[in-house]
């Protein structure tokens, strides 16, 4: 059975084309990766999966169903978030994915509540620091937290918008490791979007790469490939494998945008020379 | 006279009344002020108020129907304007500022005795008629119920924008229905401090129980309490010693901020000592 069934699918903001010929077909229970420079449409393919953006053309099956906003088996980690400097503690952080849409007086069960954060905050490894409030949190504790906010709830499928930004090369191995964990736990179909395969490689059963409009998607071998990249690029791409077995691709580094803020830092780190530095491989096990 | 006859007046009584109960709003409202960073817009909704209210007072109206029409206009139209937390800093700015040219162009017309702008800009506690108890009591209560209607709601989207919204919340319903509640809670607080003033009940105490505490329902109950506290010592103060009870309500309400900056960061420094 397929989490997400995409179909010849287009997305056009105003007058721009922001990626057409989308067929994509995810795995129940899968781990995928979106990748592919900045602003080709990353994100926006997200959106689409959250029913926040409509398709110009094809259809789109999330779960069995059109996609639809506040759909309560998906749960979603956005990339930029405020969480960042309020007073708040992580725990009622957390218990506001559990609860946070409901309005009224009626109460929550407090168990059922209590045990589901408690669970949350376990899995991805922040019960230690559950007391604390936001602001006093490193960025990799902050990513945990808003991992158990994202997955409180069991969500069927669970959206991560570049959950590895901004963190240094441990903590991204810890994240990518959770993420692992949280599959194995819950048993969630798990959409990463990223902007290097490289931390992911060891979990990533299927990738979709975004590039010039188009999208390539399939099991991470049969995308990652000189032929399907070099076609997606428009120039050659080649792919060097290592003596230890892992792939480097050289090329993309024709591909990039403009100077692009980081999205945390706000930064700005020009993406030529990102790209070019950027090495892509994969461990082959 | 003694103390405790001034405490019995009839004037004095209704001013206890009037400021339990809008202390109790501003405090519960100010918490969220505080969380979404929007003070600029709590500022900017009193001073259109003033505005609001000079032009009744042109017309010959009474100051709180020009107050509930500008501040709750003023109110919407930023929630319209700036639907989202990121873009509506310009569009505050530009409605405090036509309102306030209003409001001069108002007060140059009006050729009567200033005392009731005076009145609304600085507050006039002692001043409160029964009548206005009832309107007071009444306005604040509508915004404690609505209030804890759409508490987790407003608590999730002020916290974490992008995820409330795909999670099905309106990011601008609630946007608008918090200025519509802040607005009113605006023209009630103005009748107790006034304009320039309203400021200090709805910011300090939610300031200082933000620092005290970071569990989100405590902090608004201790935010209520001290708006409530300082409001009370001020009528006491004001009444014992003299000097405007805005002073007073003000001079408290900045002090327990500043309290809780100094507590928060001895227990800060505690903490690093005792890890260290």
């Amino acid at each position: 059975m397929n989490a997400v069934e995409l179909r010849d699918a287009a997305v056009t903001r105003g007058a721009k084309l922001i990626w057409r010929d989308a067929t994509i077909d995810v795995a129940a229970g899968s781990i995928s990766a979106i990748l592919g420079p900045n602003g080709a449409g990353k994100s926006t393919l997200l959106h689409a999966l959250l029913g926040l953006v409509p398709l110009s053309e094809g259809s789109l099956e999330v779960l069995g169903r059109a996609p639809h906003r506040g759909d309560a088996r998906v749960g979603y980690m956005p990339q930029t978030r405020r969480d960042g400097d309020q007073h708040l503690s992580a725990r009622d952080y957390v218990g506001l994915g559990f609860d946070g849409t409901h309005f009224g007086w009626r109460r929550t069960s407090t168990s059922a509540k209590d045990q589901a954060v408690r669970d949350a905050l376990r899995v991805t490894g922040a019960s230690a620091f559950a007391s604390q409030p936001l602001r006093t949190l490193s960025g990799g504790q902050r990513q945990r937290v808003a991992l158990a906010h994202a997955m409180v709830f069991r969500p069927e499928l669970l959206l991560l918008d570049e959950p590895l930004a901004a963190l240094d090369l441990a903590a991204q191995a810890e994240i990518v490791d959770l993420i692992n964990l949280i599959r194995h736990d819950t048993g969630a179909t798990i959409i990463v979007v990223a902007h290097d395969l490289n931390p992911l490689a060891p979990i990533v059963d299927h990738v979709v790469w975004i590039a010039r409009g188009q999208v390539r998607s399939g099991p991470t071998d049969k995308v990652v490939d000189e032929g399907v990249l070099s076609d997606l690029y428009g120039h050659p791409i080649e792919i060097i494998v290592t003596p230890r077995g892992r792939r480097v691709i050289v090329g993309l580094e024709e591909e990039f945008a403009h100077p692009h803020p980081h999205p945390h830092t706000g930064a700005r780190v020009h993406e030529a020379a990102h790209e070019h530095f950027a090495e892509f491989y994969r461990e082959q096990s | 006279m003694s103390l405790w006859f001034l405490l019995s007046l009839a004037f004095v009584q209704h001013a206890y009344y009037a400021v339990t109960v809008v202390a109790l709003a501003a405090g519960a409202v100010g918490y969220f002020v505080v969380l979404r960073r929007q003070a600029f817009a709590a500022h900017a909704i009193g001073h259109v108020g003033f505005a609001g209210a000079a032009g009744a007072v042109l017309l010959g109206l009474s100051p709180v129907l020009g107050l509930l029409g500008f501040c709750v206009g003023a109110g919407v139209l930023i929630g319209l304007g700036g639907a989202t937390l990121d873009d509506r800093d310009a569009v505050v700015g530009v409605t405090l500022t036509a309102a306030l040219g209003l409001g001069v162009l108002f007060i140059s017309l009006y050729s009567g005795y200033a005392d009731a702008t005076y009145s609304i800009l600085f507050g006039q506690i002692l001043g409160v008629t029964w009548g206005d108890v009832v309107l007071v009591a009444s306005v604040s209560l509508v915004v404690l119920v609505a209030l804890s209607f759409i508490y987790r709601p407003l608590l999730f989207v002020s916290v974490d924008p992008a995820s409330a919204v795909a999670r099905g919340l309106s990011e601008r319903a609630l946007s608008l229905a918090f200025l519509s509640l802040l607005a009113l809670t605006t023209v009630v607080a103005i009748q107790i401090v006034g304009v320039l003033l309203v400021f200090s009940l709805l910011v300090a105490p939610a300031a200082a129980a933000e620092q005290l505490t970071n569990r989100p329902r405590r902090a608004l109950l201790l935010s209520m309490a001290i708006a409530l506290v300082s409001s009370w010592l001020g009528i006491f103060l004001g009444v014992w010693l003299g000097g405007p009870v805005s002073f007073w309500i003000t001079a408290l309400a900045a002090t327990s901020y500043l309290g809780a900056r100094l507590g928060a960061f001895g227990k800060r420094r505690e903490t690093a000592m005792g890890v260290a």
